[in-house]
């Protein structure tokens, strides 16, 4: 019998005198020891099947149709208390930010304590417990991390301490929000492989929602994928990866880069997924509109969940042709690495050193500094992409505000265009960044001014300085960079607030653009993206280096969006540049041991190929991380 | 300026019941102060011994020729109250204005540079607000001899230091926003930086401590006046009228109780319309202004 069973389960929200349905007729059962993985993009209404589990929906939302049972039991409308006996101890939580979700001012032990003091375990015994607990989630020396605050832990490691507290009680259900996403690749293979083994241990059902398909596919047994609150596709985690039978799934795996297969160009996907207000809209498939294969009956009637193979469902009205559509895109070309030699660097970086000095304290005297970025050196020539790749704390976003002059470099030399502007006050040199180099930013909220209308924003460089360009010109330059980063003309007279975030990074690229700088420096520019709306952006990065002859500093953590955009790679680890080369040479035969392990840590794109990470077992050997 | 009134959500302010109610009530004030001359039925400073002491022309032996009644020297009350408006609106508007620019602009300049200029305005604003406020504006007071713009000035010298804390710790905020960085990119001079990036962000926050100044100025010029540390003794202000009208409480409380309404309720319309603002324009702020 399933554990959690789910019958047409439907979640309403009253908007406005009106009921929009948020999670439409979801059906899943889950088995004693299975792992259900829920994918979709962001707004797909993967949360809101954690948050309904939970009975913790928010205001305004409601349960209007169908059942969810836990164990035998009716989990909508259940009583508060009896929802307090449940939750913790049969249903547990692991949380999307692991550092916000433990409390700050509590050592490890003290919150460990009171989770199992929750649990009915004797307080004296407690500790004892607590220590069993952290070592089955191989954190090293558990008695001391019992005293520490979590401040002092890593973003991994707190996550591994409340995976511990998670399975404290022996939880018959373990629902895991998007565990790893605020975590590095390396900790993510980590935390992965250490939720399985202890699902193994105690044969606990599994619901790990995630955004991410293919690492779904190696952790999961089931999948369903989720598409404006309706589920799509539902089966076998490798039946459905492998053998797709619903158009939204394929362009979930055609616009995620590969790291292995031959550089392909990505399928881009018109527009976004509708938000909350257009569902009510859409009478027919609420994928329709962005389907690659819609035919006019799937505007008229929306497809029933059928089923194409056992135990795997399609809610398409013909999902036999999923297959057929782009077979392969093709081959992206125009990415021959730049013959460096004959022709002078745009960014020559030698010896390029940052220290960060921390707050001094009185009593103490001697200097710890924090060396953020340790003699770096390397070129960038014209119309060539490099990429910087390197977990969090590795200097990536050190070296890019470096080079575009937002920092002082303690000690190196930064050359842009054959110049020497190592000197950030000096005037002549600020003056010839400006019309060099630019950057986009990672956030594109904090990116651009809310009060600013995007005509304004765009075409800011023509109002810097002693610059004055008159307004008609601006509006003119504004409507040419918007056509040419694929915006709508009226969008010039909206606010950033009216912009949907892919919209919102696009503007960021046009002001970057507007000066026409020779170079760009993006920082995770796609990294807080859906991947739909990230492959669209990468296409236009591609676009501009074709049209514009663009060189581009591309930071970033994600090494198959890397893979796809960039003709060289330096790898960083710890501030220092370990490994440097051609894409596809450092890619397909890594030399230094982080290189390696940064690879092994992303699941591959081969289902017959075991993913080496979630095997290891107990400490990872070599590095240490 | 105008720029702030052009942004998204500038319309909301006026759909705030609190910001109508206290909008209303600030400019009937302000149009009593304007109209004073015109409104009043008598001179404020004319007395008439005869018909001292009248109560309001509702009550019992009123004289409808005096609306709100007469003082102990036989002067209007109305009159009297409009021309305490002027006083009031006066000390409310230049104090509270002249803090703002002072505390405001040393902010901009604190909060955007940082380093060395923070940390020097910052110990200057620590020297000034370990006086005692109360003894600095008696101390100024003395110096300067009595009138509204001393204690206009006397407010200014004390209260700027409220605009400056907050707006500071709002600017070092804004100033870590990556848009900051991007125009520093594209090669604004600081001063472009903070006018056109900074300056908007904060208007808000600046308009809210403006309304809610005001109210405080209004108080503390009624305190001044109370101790007859304010204006001349020839003017009409609120807290004159306080004081005068101790001496005949028993007999008509009207003369106490009128002008002590009308602060109250101008100060309440500036709170209402400050804490309308500041929930309509800023929601995080909830709990950093007031006194």
């Amino acid at each position: 019998m399933a554990l959690l069973e789910a019958r047409a389960l439907t979640v309403s929200l009253d908007l406005a005198g009106q009921s929009i349905q948020v999670l439409r007729k979801v059906n899943f059962a889950l088995a004693e020891g299975r792992v259900l993985g829920i994918v979709g993009e962001s707004g797909a209404g993967k949360s809101m099947i954690a948050r309904t589990i939970a009975q913790m929906l928010p205001r305004g939302f409601r349960v209007s149709g169908g059942s969810l049972d836990f164990d035998g039991e009716s989990l909508v409308g259940i009583s508060n208390a009896r929802r307090r006996d449940l939750l913790g101890a049969e249903i547990a939580f692991v949380p999307q930010e692991p550092l916000t979700a433990l409390n700050p001012v509590l050592t490890i032990g003290q919150q460990f304590g009171e989770h199992l003091a929750r649990l009915g375990l004797a307080r004296a015994l407690c500790g004892a417990r607590a220590i069993e607990l952290l070592d089955a989630v191989h954190l090293r020396s558990p008695a001391t991390l019992l005293s520490q605050y979590p401040h002092q832990l890593s973003g991994g490691m707190c996550q591994r301490v409340l995976i511990a507290m998670a399975f404290a009680g022996q939880p018959k259900l373990v629902v895991a929000d998007e565990p790893t996403t605020a975590l590095d690749v390396i900790v993510q293979a980590r935390i992965m492989r250490i939720m399985l083994e202890m699902t193994k241990r105690h044969r606990t059902a599994v619901i790990f929602i995630t955004h991410d398909l293919r690492l779904a596919t190696h952790v999961c047994d089931d999948i369903m994928v989720l598409y404006a609150g309706v589920p799509v596709e539902i089966g076998p985690a490798k039946q459905v990866f492998g053998a797709p039978r619903h158009p939204y799934t394929r362009c979930l795996q055609l616009t995620t880069p590969s790291l292995s297969a031959a550089r392909r160009e990505l399928i881009a996907l018109p527009d976004r997924m509708p938000d909350l207000a257009e569902f009510g809209r859409i009478t027919g498939c609420r994928f329709a509109p962005r389907c690659p294969l819609r035919q006019p009956r799937c505007d008229a009637e929306e497809p029933p969940l059928v089923e194409v193979a056992p135990g795997h469902r399609s809610a398409c009205l013909f999902p036999e042709r999923t297959g057929t559509f782009i077979q392969e895109p093709p081959i992206v070309t125009g990415l021959a690495a730049a013959s460096a030699s004959d022709r002078d660097a745009i960014l020559r970086i030698e010896g390029l050193s940052k220290k960060f000095r921390r707050q001094r304290r009185f009593w103490r005297r001697a200097h710890d500094d924090v060396v953020a970025v340790h003699d770096v050196s390397f070129e960038l020539y014209p119309r060539e992409f490099v990429g910087i790749v390197g977990e969090s704390g590795s200097g990536k976003t050190t070296i890019g505000r470096l080079s575009v002059g937002l920092d002082e470099p303690t000690a190196g030399r930064i050359m842009l265009a054959g110049r020497d502007v190592t000197d950030v006050h000096n005037a002549k040199s600020r003056a010839h960044r400006v019309a060099t180099i630019q950057m986009i930013f990672q956030d594109p909220q904090s990116a651009l001014n809310p009060r600013r209308r995007v005509v304004r924003i765009v075409t800011q460089a023509m109002e810097a300085g002693d610059r004055h360009a008159p307004w008609s010109e601006r509006t003119a330059r504004a409507q040419d960079l918007l056509a040419e980063i694929g915006m709508p003309s009226d969008a010039a007279e909206r606010y950033p607030a009216q912009l949907s975030g892919g919209q919102r990074q696009r503007v960021n690229i046009a002001r970057a653009l507007c000066s026409v700088p020779k170079l760009l420096v993006a920082d995770e520019i796609v990294s807080g993206l859906d991947v739909s709306v990230q492959a669209q952006l990468l296409n236009l990065l591609l676009r501009l280096k074709r049209e514009r002859q663009i060189a581009v500093l591309f930071i970033s953590h994600d090494l198959s969006v890397v893979r796809y955009l960039c003709d060289r790679v330096l790898v960083l680890y710890r501030g220092a540049v370990v490994e440097s080369g051609p894409t596809e040479a450092v890619f397909a035969q890594p030399r230094h041991d982080y290189t390696k392990a940064l690879l092994a840590a992303v699941p591959p794109d081969d289902l017959t190929q075991r993913w080496a990470a979630l095997a290891a077992s107990g400490q990872d050997a070599g590095l240490a991380l | 300026m105008a720029r702030f009134f052009a942004s998204p959500g500038a319309g909301r302010v006026l759909t705030s019941p609190h910001v109508i109610a206290g909008g209303l009530i600030v400019a009937a004030v302000f149009l009593c102060a304007l109209f004073a001359p015109w409104l009043a039925p008598h001179d404020p400073e004319d007395q008439n011994l005869i018909v001292r002491l009248l109560p309001p022309a509702w009550m019992a032996g009123g004289d409808p020729a005096y609306l709100f009644g007469t003082d102990g020297l036989g002067r209007c009350v109305l009159s009297r109250l409009l021309y305490g408006a002027r006083v009031a609106s006066y000390v409310a508007i230049v104090a509270s204005f002249g803090a703002m620019l002072l505390g405001g602009v040393l902010a901009h300049i604190a909060g955007y540079f940082g380093g060395r200029t923070d940390w020097l305005i910052g110990r200057m604003v620590d020297v000034l607000m370990s006086f005692p406020p109360v003894i600095l504006s008696l101390i100024l007071i003395t110096a300067l001899g009595v009138g509204v713009n001393k204690v206009a000035l006397a407010i200014v010298l004390v209260d700027w230091t409220r605009f400056y804390r907050v707006l500071r710790s709002e600017v070092l905020t804004v100033v870590q926003r990556d848009y900051v960085a991007a125009a520093r990119l594209l090669g604004y001079s600081s001063s472009q930086i903070i006018w056109r990036e900074v300056l908007p962000a904060t208007t808000p926050l600046l308009i809210t401590l403006l309304s809610l100044e005001m109210g405080i100025a209004v108080v503390v010029e009624t305190i001044l006046s109370f101790i007859g540390l304010s204006v001349e003794a020839n003017v009409s202000a609120w807290g004159v009228m306080i004081a005068d009208a101790r001496n005949y409480v028993h007999q008509t409380a009207w003369n106490l109780v009128l002008p002590i309404l009308a602060v109250f309720l101008t100060v309440l319309g500036f709170n209402l319309l400050g804490d309308g603002l500041r929930r309509t324009l800023d929601p995080r702020l909830a709990l950093r202004v007031g006194r």
